[in-house]
């Protein structure tokens, strides 16, 4: 960093100090935070209960607005944590070493609203009671288990992220300052920091290890973005599935999330006096960033937008014109001005880019890219795609609304607690930007690595030809002769002919109207023939039709001949062996790149496991270093 | 073959039918003037028609030992339904007979009557029930495998593994799931008690509900299911792909004949979902309705 403001650090008070001032004696007004926040989140769980026991019903939700506000939750603070993550790990392995007194704050960010987001899929789930069945019984073509693997694993990368950098920190607290601590933290900070002597060895490795993990954490955080997003793209409703969901998602999350950091940061720098530490130009270069990725936000908005829209293709034109000008459209523009094009002139202006502008653009950002989230979720859960119309939109109720604050006031809740327990700023770096100015070169590490019964024998078994003598059936006219048909079936494997004869008395009967059928052991009884075909008598009184059987073993034939429309059918029967039938039922091909999908997702829980192992391994690391030089 | 043995079974299981009819697809019968030929018939005995009389009908309920059974049944059928809606006017009788059956609230409806009118006033109605896909998004998106198909082809969901994750209703483009989100009523369940299986499931609050086909009513009581029994002008059929066969509650067809004859169409066909429901048009009118104005 620039030498004025080094210059200007030293005659600061030392970071040690400052981190250690929310482990002081708490004031009033904190208490009194703490309270208020606490008596929210507790109404929270008051409504989360009633929506348990009286069903999902009372929190708004209908068969026509099935996912809303909880998922939009779940998005949005899952999102904000990316910016924690990408504040720290990206500006890490970029060398801007101004990050070093956020680092501590953002990671903090990182990991509380990880947890809060992902907490959230619990009052989104109708059998929260159920949710170790993810465990048991998990299908892994869901998007939903691949969130579920996505957030767990960037849930612990984040922890580690955050964990690393807190050991020499507690080392030097413990060394230094054992009797401020407290017993609690001291003991905390010794079990943790246990065998960190500050050697230049550890040192070494340690920042190979956070290098490795904040390489990591960079695509396990578009990992469970892009995935957040699959749960809605990856169905076929319109407005949802989208190609451009997945970088859009991750774009969100990064903007509102770089804004979280910024309020954050203003809200403990205010509250602890960091002002020495984390200076306006900090929020100004955080704002930069949140106006670039706003810019970037605007115009995958537009993107998203404009092909559904030009096309008008059924469904996505309608959702797309219902987001724009339905009546929930004020959410969209809302969005639009206060969340993207004022916080962008926010800091473009120069009047307006100090502290206190950024603070004001960020909180307009985190509240926009809320509602933007509620638009994305809601207009299409709400669109009807058999009406092609738009149902009941979701209803905001008490229940709802006071678990979604209870998790934003969690937020703020859990980092003062926090920061009660660790310190707040990053003492360590804190120090060695104030000695060094060459960020640490990274060592990177790859670690990427990327399937009729044919015929049976034809036999023929004649099994039997019946002839059959039909009995008088109530004759309308007595006097009139009853035909009689002489039914004959023969059988080719499958191939059934069936050839009727039609008698009147002693003559043959020309031109007769005849039905042929075969009965079936399917449905109900009293409906069991099957018209097979049609055929008219010849000169010799005779008629054939043949059909392919679909069932084997022996068949009934029938055949039918309406001789005259008030008397009953003239009926004739007869029995024959249908073998190799060939049922018309073909089995479903297997679905087009099923063989492909198995693969990929193979590949993607290998390459999460991975990940896990890599994280996992650094921990070890700087484990075996600090035991080594405790030894020696 | 497979059909015997199945025949003889059951008709060890259940008494047989009393009335053994023949009525075929488009004969009006009555009573009296065809019972000398219902005798005559009867009286042929053919093991291929009269053995064939299933059950009037206790209820086929099917216990857990059946239910274990059906599993190594295999495919023998493959179900399917056909909508006719040359003849459907739209008085949801299938609607209510499957509410009332099934037990279910007023806004949880398993099959849904769309209904639109043309520039000159004329009515068009399409009943849509779950369209039992082969190849069905909701089964995929399930987290839990909560949803699955039987060898049947009936996809069927069960409530006790079910977590309410909604997934399967944004995956569905037929709109035929339901979610309970308020404590649902006592399933009419018979002969209750009994247990709640896939095939008949009693609701339950958080959980996913849908069409069954009445799986518990095919093959095992020889009943039809609810809506195409309930329908005035039997407009539902149900079919098996198998045996090529499909009924109406008053005729019989050929179902392939009768699918190819009438030009029959299937929704939302370019999805690739495969659906096993088949709509056979007729009356000019678009499949799904027009633009706007579907109610």
């Amino acid at each position: 960093m620039t030498t004025m403001e080094s210059a200007a650090q030293l005659m600061q008070p030392s970071a040690e100090e400052a981190s250690m001032r929310p482990f002081k004696k708490a004031s009033v007004k904190f208490w009194i935070a703490i309270g208020l926040l606490s008596a929210v989140v507790a109404l929270g769980i008051v409504a989360w209960i009633v929506q348990l026991r009286e069903g999902m019903g009372v929190a708004g939700f209908s068969n026509r607005s099935f996912w809303a506000i909880d998922l939009t939750n779940v998005v949005t603070i899952i999102g904000v944590s990316y910016g924690g993550a990408v504040v720290s790990a990206m500006l890490l392995l970029t060398g801007a070493s101004w990050r070093a007194p956020l680092a501590r704050i953002a990671e903090g960010m990182a990991v509380v609203t990880v947890v809060i987001g992902a907490a959230f899929i619990i009052p989104h789930l109708g059998r929260p009671d159920r949710l170790l069945y993810m465990f048991m019984q998990p299908n892994f073509r869901s998007p939903v288990f691949w969130d579920f693997v996505a957030i767990t694993t960037y849930m612990f990368a984040s922890f580690v992220f955050f964990f690393l950098p807190l050991i020499p920190d507690m080392a030097i607290l413990r060394n230094k300052h054992p009797e401020e601590l407290g017993r609690g933290r001291r003991t905390l900070y010794r079990i943790c920091s246990h065998g960190w002597i500050s050697s230049p060895k550890q040192h070494r490795v340690l920042r190979g290890a956070i290098g490795v993990v904040a390489i990591l954490i960079i695509p396990l955080a578009v990992s469970v973005h892009s995935v957040l997003s699959w749960a809605f793209s990856l169905v076929s409703r319109p407005g949802w599935h989208e190609s451009i969901w997945a970088p859009y998602f991750v774009i969100a999350a990064l903007y509102s999330g770089v804004a979280l950091v910024i309020v954050i940061a203003a809200g403990f720098r205010r509250g602890y006096h960091l002002e020495a530490f984390i200076s306006e130009r900090h929020f100004v270069r955080l704002g930069f960033m949140m106006a670039a990725l706003g810019a970037t936000y605007l115009y995958l908005t537009f993107a998203d937008i404009l092909p559904g829209a030009y096309v008008g293709e059924r469904g996505v034109a309608e959702v797309v014109h219902d987001t724009l000008l339905g009546d929930y459209a004020i959410s969209f523009w809302a969005f639009i001005f206060a969340g993207a094009i004022v916080p962008i002139l926010l800091v473009a202006l120069p009047q307006t880019r100090n502290t206190g502008g950024m603070v004001v653009a960020a909180t307009l950002v985190v509240i926009a890219m809320w509602l933007k989230r509620l638009v994305m979720v809601s207009e299409t859960s709400h669109y009807d795609q058999l009406t092609r119309s738009f149902g009941q939109y979701y209803q905001f109720t008490w229940v709802s609304i006071s678990i979604t604050l209870a998790g934003v006031a969690a937020i703020p809740l859990l980092l003062m607690l926090l920061f009660r327990v660790v310190p707040i700023l990053a003492i360590d770096e804190v120090d060695t930007l104030a000695t060094e100015d060459s960020p640490s070169p990274i060592k990177s590490k790859s670690s990427m690595g990327r399937g009729v019964g044919t015929v049976a024998s034809i036999f023929l078994l004649l099994a039997a030809a019946g002839a059959i003598g039909l009995g008088n059936a109530t004759p309308a006219s007595a006097d009139e002769a009853i035909p009689t048909i002489i039914v004959s079936a023969l059988s080719s494997g499958p191939e059934i002919s069936i050839t009727a004869t039609v008698k009147n008395g002693s003559g043959p009967v020309w031109e007769a109207d005849l039905k042929f059928y075969e009965s079936t052991t399917m449905f109900k009884p009293g409906n069991n023939l099957v018209p097979v075909g049609k055929g008219i008598t010849d000169y010799n009184g005779v008629a054939e039709v043949s059909y392919v059987a679909a069932v084997n073993g022996i068949r009934t034939v029938t055949v039918m001949y309406y001789f005259d429309e008030e008397a009953p059918p003239a009926i004739g029967t007869a029995q024959v062996s249908a073998s190799g039938a060939v049922s018309p039922y073909v089995e479903p091909k297997p679905e087009l790149l099923a063989g492909a999908g198995r693969t990929l997702v193979g590949a993607l829980f290998t390459l999460v496991l991975l990940s896990l192992l890599i994280v996992i391994a650094q921990v070890v690391r700087v484990r075996r270093t600090m035991k080594e030089e405790t030894l020696s | 073959m497979v059909n015997l043995r199945n025949a003889v079974d059951r008709s060890k299981r259940t008494r047989p039918y009393p009335d053994l009819g023949l009525t075929p697809a488009g004969v009006v019968s009555t009573e009296a003037e065809d019972l000398s030929r219902r005798n005559m018939l009867l009286g042929l005995g053919a093991v291929g028609v009269a053995s064939m009389g299933g059950a009037l009908g206790l209820i086929g309920f099917k216990d857990e030992a059946q239910a274990a059974s059906s599993a190594t049944k295999g495919a023998e059928h493959q179900w399917c339904r056909i909508v006719d809606l040359r003849f459907c006017t739209g008085e949801r009788k299938c609607v209510s007979s499957c509410q009332t059956r099934h037990g279910l609230p007023p806004e949880q409806t398993w099959m849904r009557v769309l209904s639109w009118q043309d520039e000159v006033g004329k009515e068009f109605f399409m009943p849509v029930p779950c369209q039992m896909c082969e190849n069905p998004p909701c089964i995929a998106v399930c987290p839990v495998s909560a949803t699955t198909r039987t060898p049947e082809g009936i996809t069927l969901v069960d409530q006790d593994k079910c977590i309410g994750s909604r997934a399967c209703m944004a995956a569905c483009p037929y709109e035929a799931r339901y979610f309970n989100w308020n404590k649902p009523a006592e399933t009419n369940r018979m002969p209750a008690p009994s247990p709640s299986t896939p095939e008949f499931p009693a609701n339950q609050i958080g959980t996913v509900g849908k069409c069954v086909l009445c799986a518990d009513r095919i093959p095992y009581s020889n009943e039809l299911p609810s809506c195409v029994d309930a329908c005035p002008n039997h407009v539902h059929y149900i079919g098996d792909f198998v045996t090529d066969v499909a009924v109406n509650g008053v005729a019989t067809v050929k179902l392939s004949t009768f699918l190819s004859e009438n030009n029959a169409v299937r929704f939302k066909e370019e999805l690739g979902t495969n659906p096993r429901t088949y709509y056979i048009l007729g009356k000019g009118q678009p499949l799904g309705g027009p633009m706007a104005g579907v109610k």
